[in-house]
């Protein structure tokens, strides 16, 4: 396989992200997957958005809007 | 009308972080590149129309770079004479063909060149400006400006009064983030305005004649809570660093809006509200930045503008340019005066608060979810000399030292080996012992004359015989380097009962998660009739004296002695030594209380020499 690229967007690995690390992932067009070049994370483009829609479960305030600070 | 200051920054950055990579997309570096530039004035151009669309005037601060393109300096001048738009002069954006030719190198940041470069530089970037506009700018700045560099700035261009120069809490957290490859490694500085000392310029100026000739700000608002914990850059006033921490959902941000009015409720602790916006062009380029594509950046970046603009026409918020909120800062705030944060989690759901306070003496953290635990603790009573750059001793590291930080030191114990760093109380009674780490509350401020004081909801501790309530209590005097600490006893089960209050604080000294050499360190128990001693050497010593004036701890590498003092009565006090797989020391006071009483201690910071 030639070397691996950046992928259309640049994602980050989801499992790092949820240790705090921001790492860019690459992108093997043969596997159509992917990559961690820290830890062995690989993943198909919609893996890496529904872990990142998980990645987000401590965020309990998302979506609320905060007005009154006592 | 309340008063919120936003101050708006561009810089029109040639080559903008990020934007050029030379590995994964198959380009050898140029940063010459006519796409790049391009792009990047573009950005600056796109930002510049956001804000006066809103009506927002803005800071531009033109980079090295930016002073040889010619569309950069004439949309400056133009935006000068259009919206009243400052130009300033940021030391950010150094890297140029003209740079690089020049001095040889890579190094982009102005606070780790040697002072000789510094000098250099500062002279080439001030002059050119000058050859260029035709004055020297009244604005500067970078992540991080050190005090030797803001000295040499005021003294050769004192037209200078206003620099950006920290960002909060960008230290080993962000390092990390990075996969351990970002060096702004600048913990423990304030969070919101300050005029610095021309000592360390972490330190506000106590007087005039520590005053360095500047008004600072720091590079963003940030989440006095999240920041802590987490990565510096997701949460901020900074609608990409809000995008980088995915803090959004169906391109909605609700976070980004309550973080700026939590920043607008401060307003009760200071008597101003502050935020700082300053987005580099690298975070809207077209490629998008990690998971966001371009039109989510640019939409955030917009919406951020548009919510500040709702602001200001409903008379809620007014914008400066960084000369403007410089001579309003020096107007309308005093040397001593305290800058207080009672913060709240807006993130994670939880009840959270944070108590921060930061004064020439001090910068310290109380955390409610642990009764009041001191979390964080620097004592910028020391004013280090702390040279940081090429030739000095701290090339990278420009942190303010802590005595405590819970987050890099452990902080509250939860494993069998050893201690972490806290200030806290625990509380015994027939064998069993409780620490107030363990008891979550609220905290509510007070301001009377020149006292700040922070008083917690009472907790209740619940022994095997008997249960109690603890009012607790903290003061801070202005311009003293003092904490009063009061515990109050209620409620108790068994009127007649006495229960063992043991107030103290474990610490040790360093910037970094990594262990310092405490050789040196000197504990000191001093006694109405004796006083004991321990000069550190990792043995796991104790020494106790009684009735007791003072336990206290020089730490000469940080120039500190931070001691507690017994306040109105009796008590016992002792020093502890660490070892080598727990490198603390502990102060500790000691009294038996019985309902309705009430313990207080003094804690102190001094300079050491």
């Amino acid at each position: 396989m030639p070397q691996a690229g950046k992928g259309r967007l640049n994602y980050r690995c989801p499992a790092c992200f949820m240790r705090d690390l921001d790492i860019d992932m690459f992108y093997d067009r043969e596997k159509k997957e992917f990559y961690c070049i820290r830890c062995p994370f690989t993943g198909t483009e919609e893996e890496v958005i529904h872990l990142n829609e998980m990645a987000r479960f401590r965020y309990k305030n998302l979506t609320k809007r905060i007005k009154t600070f006592d | 009308m309340s008063k919120f200051i936003l101050n708006i920054i561009h810089r029109p950055e040639m080559v903008p972080e990020y934007a050029e990579k030379i590995t994964g997309h198959g380009r050898a570096e140029d940063i010459q590149r006519k796409s790049l530039l391009t792009e990047s004035l573009d950005i600056f151009k796109l930002q510049q129309e956001i804000a006066h669309q809103n009506g927002f005037k803005t800071t531009i601060q033109m980079t090295y770079a930016s002073l040889f393109n010619q569309e950069a300096i004439d949309l400056a001048k133009e935006h000068h004479k259009l919206y009243g738009d400052e130009i300033g002069l940021t030391l950010l954006g150094l890297p140029c063909k003209e740079f690089r030719e020049k001095y040889r190198t890579k190094d982009f940041c102005i606070w780790m060149f040697s002072m000789e470069d510094k000098k250099a530089i500062v002279a080439d970037v001030f002059e050119k400006f000058h050859e260029v506009f035709g004055f020297y700018p009244q604005s500067t700045g970078s992540y991080f400006l050190d005090a030797d560099l803001i000295n040499h700035i005021k003294r050769e261009y004192p037209s200078v009064i206003c620099a950006v120069a920290t960002c909060w809490e960008e230290g080993p957290k962000a390092y990390h983030t990075t996969n351990n490859s970002w060096y702004t490694l600048f913990d423990g500085g304030p969070w919101n305005p300050w005029i610095p000392s021309k000592a360390n310029s972490h330190v506000p100026a106590a007087h005039e004649g520590e005053d360095s000739g500047i008004v600072a700000i720091p590079h963003l608002s940030r989440d006095l809570l999240a920041c802590f914990d987490g990565n510096g850059s997701n949460f901020g006033t900074h609608p990409q660093n809000v995008l980088r921490g995915m803090i959004y959902k169906d391109g909605q941000y609700p976070y980004l809006y309550n973080l700026i009015d939590q920043y607008r409720s401060l307003e009760r602790f200071n008597g101003y509200a502050y935020n700082m916006m300053f987005v580099g062009p690298g975070w809207m380029n077209k490629m998008g930045r990690w998971e966001a594509p371009y039109e989510l950046l640019v939409k955030s970046y917009r919406d951020c503008m548009a919510y500040y603009a709702e602001l200001k026409r409903a008379g809620e918020l007014e914008e400066m340019t960084m000369s403007e909120f410089a001579d309003w800062f020096r107007r309308n705030r005093g040397y001593t005066q305290p800058e207080c944060a009672l913060w709240s989690d807006i993130l994670y759901g939880s009840r959270k608060q944070l108590f921060w306070y930061c004064d020439p003496y001090m910068r310290t953290c109380l955390d409610m979810n642990q009764c009041g635990a001191m979390i964080d603790l620097r004592p910028y009573v020391a004013r280090l000399d702390w040279p940081v750059g090429i030739g000095t001793r701290h090339v990278q590291d420009a942190s303010y030292p802590f005595l405590i930080q819970s987050m890099y030191r452990a902080g509250f114990f939860t494993h069998y080996a050893g201690e972490g760093t806290i200030k806290s109380l625990k509380v015994s009674y027939e064998g069993e012992e409780v620490d107030l780490c363990l008891c979550r509350t609220r905290a509510h401020y007070e301001q009377t004359g020149s006292t700040r004081t922070i008083t917690l909801e009472p907790v209740e501790i619940a022994f095997r015989k008997l249960s109690l309530k603890i009012t607790t209590s903290f003061a801070f005097v202005e311009g003293t380097g003092e904490i009063l600490v009061s515990r109050r006893i209620t409620d108790m089960s068994d009127p007649t009962a006495r229960v063992g209050l043991n107030e103290y604080m474990t610490a040790c000294y360093g910037t970094t998660e990594y262990p310092e050499d405490m050789t040196g360190i000197q504990l000191k128990a001093v006694g109405h009739s004796e006083t004991k001693e321990i000069a550190y050497g990792y043995m796991c010593r104790e020494e106790q004296a009684a009735p007791i004036r003072a336990v206290e701890a020089l730490v000469p590498q940080v120039s500190t002695r931070v001691s507690m003092l017994p306040v109105g009565r009796n008590m016992t006090g002792y020093i502890r030594e660490g070892y080598a797989f727990s490198p603390m020391f502990t102060l500790g006071l000691c009294a038996e209380l019985g309902d309705g009483e009430e313990m207080t201690t003094c804690l102190r910071l001094e300079k050491a020499d």
